[in-house]
């Protein structure tokens, strides 16, 4: 049984340096408008499974997300920044991840109180007053027209194109740096994810979420569980906020608006609730889908090219219909999003392949969020 | 004195009219505890058919056949698309997704149509407006008051002693109790949606009518000021949908009237001022100021 | 005992792949299309060449909105300049090269506008249309480093003093002040009044306010600000508010649909003063709306460029030759704007032709050496002075209904006493 296991793993970690090598790959092959795009999806990825942590597990859905990426972009920029103290730009992402955090801890009194529903509307409050504060709080946030990003560097690296860099004969711009500095921290927000979902305060939660009464009963803090939650799932939408100035180069207010609240909210239901897998697709679909629709939807059949004749088709119409719609058929066709449909799949082949079924020890799969088998709640 | 007249007169209007979308967002989450994103939408949908029929139809068949078809628009939407995916709370969030989808598409939809044209609805009022001792309302706003009041009471008089409104409080209440007692939770859920439909367009005629210069690509993205109106009051309870409307009309009124003297909080205020309101009503009151505290029972 | 079995070939099979892919990575980087050469050179003619221009074309993008919020002005700008590109390349084209616009919309959306300018940048040498102040914000510092000529359509002071963004006409600080001048010389206001400025968030209210306020001091007059959003759409409030004040006119800096709002509510309210628009607050639509006799009776238009009902040889040229494209289209201050903007680029391509080089930074010196550039659709304009706005003349457009695009001229171009003064102070 042994020997079993260690095949597993072994397997495992070659899928996961197979996986790894494969994600080095693009900065070498791809131009920057595709290096751009993968950025903002490693981006969304990190903000995404944070919201994942705190919906799948404690139970609670915020929307307030585009709030807390505002204060991790802007402390970045502040502390790295001039006006601003300046600091050495490696102390600022740390520094602004925890700004996030203190941010979400302020909120905790609303957010240890306030359940589900009610503190997705609750947090849509932030995303307003925050939006109102950036534009107002002009020598920090730099008001309406934003503020330029310092770019990273990291003992004498930098991440922009100032120094030319050619590595195996491609010339590495910022896109290309970035994506490596993108793809360090998704690596670390999907190990970090995984392990506090398998921690006992990552179980106490799972309990809460189940039964608050139970979880109570059992001797779990309910509201310092979940603030607890909630400021962790802050400081990860601080981390993806501070990636996200890096590929922006500049922050401006209007980008963190309820559109981008919701699209996060999108994300983790499109991807499945509560896994880190699921939320990582999930930001993955909401934020390539769009772009990539835009680009290439001139390319479809019945599509005008923008701006010719009066009430057509133009590229971006077609793109946001078939955007909406792809959203409606997935989550018709797989209420548990793709993360369900891809374990469905995945089942399916391995029960065509072995007829003995192996249950896959390894990936402890996060157990359905979904409240099917949940006790009715009382809906106040 | 006036001027404080002036303001509150104001804020109530304008809070009738939230009150109007606020009630719809509460009947679809009182019946399926779904929030439904695309009631901006909707709202937008019913303002444009009022627009392209009125010419035909004058105004009150044209108004008339919107709410109508707007109310089974939406009854649709909710039996097609979202009953499929089920009854309980974690398929509540995964149809709240759904309505990002849809709204997605039919705002696309509405403003390919609009363009950049403002559409008068030709609503009888016009400009017109009237002299109330000291203070001036335009017209429209009064009947929006009026249409208001008797639209929400009739509401509230379908909740109380329609067997439609008995079903649907039970099923609020407890979903599986309620379907085990022979209530047909598909066509409960459907109604309400209806309803939250035909509110919606009634709804738009007063957004896009005086004041307001017509109805243009963005009227629907007022939806989202009822927002908090709905959350304030309890999302699962008409009454406080009403009280938190009026709540939040009369401080946008009167935030904006006296912006001058709150220049600390910052020029433009009065847009975040209903968040800020909806903030502090959480605090105290977590389940919104009608909600009830849901018992847990051990 | 199965297991041992199935184990060994198992990692083998993984470490395969895994070498494989690694030797995917070293064998192919080589033949990678990013490894080539960065398109610098000189065309068959001799002309230095860069970015978005070869031996028989040269790109242009457009960073444009249609399907967002200004997705009227976005099209309007769209079809003037590919009117402009199609005139031009009937013509023999310029440098003996066609012109071609690339057009990309980003709906008002920073993300994609971001990714919509990652994925022309490379291929296009200037470009003469970026909507949207978020959009223009947000790619400044790229714009800046790549050197790429653009004109955005903002007009906001804070656009100033970068060499490759250049602001065309006023900013909407000077056209306020010019607002301010026409308030005072035409409808009576004086020392002690105190005017409204009903103004959007964001960097084109508080530039217009910034113009206002100056002004009104300067006249030893106050100002009552509104601040609004683009989602107000019924000013009962703001009204309320500014008849308060005692306001004796009124400025806006929003949009059309705020304008209409404002205006019809105050007239309705007793509220009969002035009322002086910034360009952006006006559109031809609304004199198809009921507050159009208002508008008419109450409303001026402050703008940097004439009516395109103006007779204006070259204006009426472009206007028959759009009406004439377009006849479903109506004809707006967009198509004028967008047009100018295009033949104002095609001059700049053409004098960096003559200087013999077609590269972004020949493109941006030629533009910058322009400093008397009229092109008969307006006010000359000098673009040597990148801390200057390009032109301080402003024209007063009064609407009507019958005119085409809605507005009459009412008072010709000028520069309003103290704009310079002005100018220099800030």
């Amino acid at each position: 049984m042994s020997d079993r296991i260690r095949a597993l793993l072994t397997r495992r970690r070659a899928t996961l340096l197979t996986v790894a090598v494969l994600l080095c790959l693009p900065p070498f092959y791809l131009d920057a408008f595709w290096l751009r795009i993968g950025l903002f999806s490693m981006a969304a990825a990190i903000g995404a499974i944070g919201l994942a942590l705190l919906s799948g597990t404690a139970g609670q859905l915020s929307l307030g997300h585009a709030f807390f990426l505002a204060v991790g972009a802007y402390g970045y920029t502040w502390l790295a920044g001039d006006p601003g103290p300046g600091l050495p730009t490696a102390l600022a992402v740390p520094l602004a991840v925890l700004m996030a955090g203190l941010a979400g801890g302020l909120f905790s009194p609303v957010a240890g109180r306030v359940k589900g529903i009610y503190l997705g509307i609750a947090t849509l409050a932030l995303v307003f007053l925050g939006h109102h504060v950036l534009l107002t709080a002009e020598s920090v946030t730099g008001g309406f027209n934003g503020r330029s990003v310092p770019p990273l560097s990291l003992g004498g690296f930098t991440f922009d194109a100032d120094r030319e860099l050619t590595v195996l004969g491609v010339p590495f711009g910022a896109e290309e740096r970035l994506w490596f500095l993108g793809l360090a921290l998704f690596a670390l927000t999907w190990f970090t994810a995984r392990g506090l979902l398998r921690s006992r305060p990552g179980r106490a939660l799972a309990a809460l979420r189940d039964s608050e009464t139970a979880a109570a009963v059992m001797g779990v803090d309910v509201a310092r569980h979940r603030s607890a939650a909630f400021v962790v799932s802050s400081m990860y939408a601080g981390l993806a906020g501070v990636l996200l100035a890096l590929a922006f180069r500049r922050v401006v207010p209007d980008y963190f608006g309820l559109v981008l609240s919701v699209d996060y909210l999108a994300m983790i239901v499109i991807g499945g609730l509560g896994s880190v897998a699921g939320a990582t697709a999930g930001a993955v679909f909401v934020t390539a889908l769009p772009l990539l629709m835009t680009r290439y939807a001139d390319q479809l059949p019945l599509v005008a090219a923008p701006g010719s004749a009066e009430g057509a088709v133009g590229p971006t119409e077609a793109a946001r219909y078939l955007y909406g719609a792809a959203i409606v058929l997935v989550l018709l066709y797989a209420p548990d999003g793709l993360h369900g449909l891809a374990r469905r799949a995945r089942d399916r082949l391995r029960r065509r392949r072995t007829p003995t079924t192996v249950p896959d020890t390894a990936v402890p799969s996060p157990p359905p969020p979904a409240a099917a088998a949940r006790p009715k709640e009382h809906t106040p | 004195m006036t001027d404080l007249l002036d303001s509150l007169l104001g804020g109530l209007a304008l809070g009738a009219v939230y009150a109007l979308v606020a009630l719809g967002f509460v009947v679809i989450f009182k019946a399926s505890g779904v929030l439904n994103f695309a009631h901006g939408s909707l709202l937008l949908f019913g303002g444009y058919l009022v627009a392209v029929l009125h010419d035909d139809l004058g105004f009150a068949g044209a108004l008339a056949l919107a709410v109508l078809v707007t109310a089974a628009l939406a009854g649709a939407l909710d039996r097609f698309l979202l009953q499929r995916g089920g009854h309980d709370a974690h398929s509540a969030h995964v149809q709240t997704i759904v309505t990002i989808g849809i709204d997605i598409v039919l705002l696309t939809e509405l403003a390919r149509r609009i363009g950049g044209d403002l559409l008068t609805l030709g609503d009888p009022w016009g400009d017109a407006v009237t002299e109330l001792g000291p203070v001036t309302v335009a017209d429209s706003r009064l009947a929006a008051i009026a249409v208001s009041a008797v639209v929400i009471a009739g509401v509230f008089a379908l909740f109380r002693f329609t067997p439609w409104g008995l079903s649907l409080r039970a099923a609020a209440e407890d979903t599986e109790a309620a379907a085990l007692m022979g209530v047909h939770l598909g066509r409960v859920r459907a109604g309400a949606w209806c309803l939250a439909g035909a509110l919606a367009a009634l709804a738009a005629v007063f957004l896009a009518a005086f004041p307001a210069p017509g109805l243009e690509r963005t009227t629907g993205q007022i939806a989202l000021n009822a927002f908090p109106a709905a959350i304030l009051g309890g999302l699962a309870s008409p009454t406080g949908a009403l009280a938190g409307s009026l709540v939040i009309g009369l401080t946008e009124a009167l935030v904006v009237g006296y912006q001058s003297e709150l220049h600390m909080l910052g020029d433009g205020f009065g847009d975040v001022a209903p968040y800020a309101v909806m903030l502090l009503v959480l605090l105290v009151r977590p389940n919104g100021l009608f909600g009830a505290k849901g018992a847990a029972r051990v | 005992m199965t297991t041992r079995h199935t184990r060994r070939p198992r990692v083998r099979a993984a470490g395969a792949v895994l070498a494989g892919t690694l030797a995917l990575l070293l064998a192919a980087t080589g033949c990678s299309s990013k490894a080539s050469g960065d398109g610098k050179g000189d065309a068959a003619d001799g002309v230095r060449t860069g970015p978005g221009v070869d031996d028989d074309t040269i790109r242009l993008g457009a960073l444009t909105d249609l399907t967002g919020p200004y997705a009227t002005l976005g099209k309007s700008i769209v079809q003037a300049q590919q009117m402009w590109a199609d005139e031009t390349n009937a013509d023999g084209g310029i440098c003996d090269r066609e012109v071609e616009l690339v057009v990309k919309d980003h709906g008002y959306d920073v993300q994609k506008a971001v990714t919509a300018y990652a994925d022309i940048a490379p291929d296009v040498v200037a470009l003469p249309q970026v909507i949207g102040s978020p959009v223009v914000a947000a790619l400044l510092d790229d714009i800046q480093r790549d050197k790429m000529l653009t004109f955005p359509q903002a007009w906001a002071a804070s656009l100033l003093g970068k060499d490759a963004v250049q602001v065309l006409g006023t900013t909407y600080d000077v056209d306020m002040i010019a607002a301010v001048d026409f308030l005072t010389r035409t409808k009576g206001l004086k020392k002690g009044d105190t005017i409204g400025h009903v103004y959007f968030e964001g960097d084109y209210g508080a530039n217009a306010l910034e113009g206002s306020t100056w002004a009104a001091e300067r006249a030893g007059m106050k100002v009552a600000g509104q601040k609004i959003q683009a989602t107000d759409t019924d000013l009962s409030a703001q009204v309320s508010a500014l008849r308060k004040q005692g306001v004796k006119a009124v400025l806006i800096s929003a949009g059309p649909a705020q304008t209409a709002s404002l205006v019809g509510v105050a007239a309705s309210r007793g509220l009969k003063v002035p009322v002086v628009s910034s360009a952006p607050g006006f559109a031809p639509q609304l004199m198809e709306t009921p507050a159009a006799p208002a508008l008419a009776a109450m409303l001026s238009v402050v703008s940097a460029a004439p009516a395109v009902s103006a007779d204006l040889p070259g204006v009426e040229k472009m206007v028959a030759s759009y009406k004439k494209k377009y006849p479903d289209s109506p004809v707006d201050s967009g198509v004028l704007s967008g047009y100018n903007a295009a033949k104002l680029i095609g001059e700049d391509l053409a004098k960096a032709c003559e200087a013999g080089g077609l590269t972004r930074e020949d493109v941006v010196k030629a533009h910058r050496s322009q400093s008397n550039a009229d092109t008969g659709l307006g006010t000359p304009q000098n673009f040597s002075d990148v801390n200057r706005p390009a032109s301080v003349e402003t024209y007063v457009l009064k609407p009507d209904a019958k005119a085409v695009g809605g507005v009459v001229n009412a008072e010709d171009a000028h520069t309003a006493p103290g704009v310079e003064d002005y100018l220099s102070s800030r």
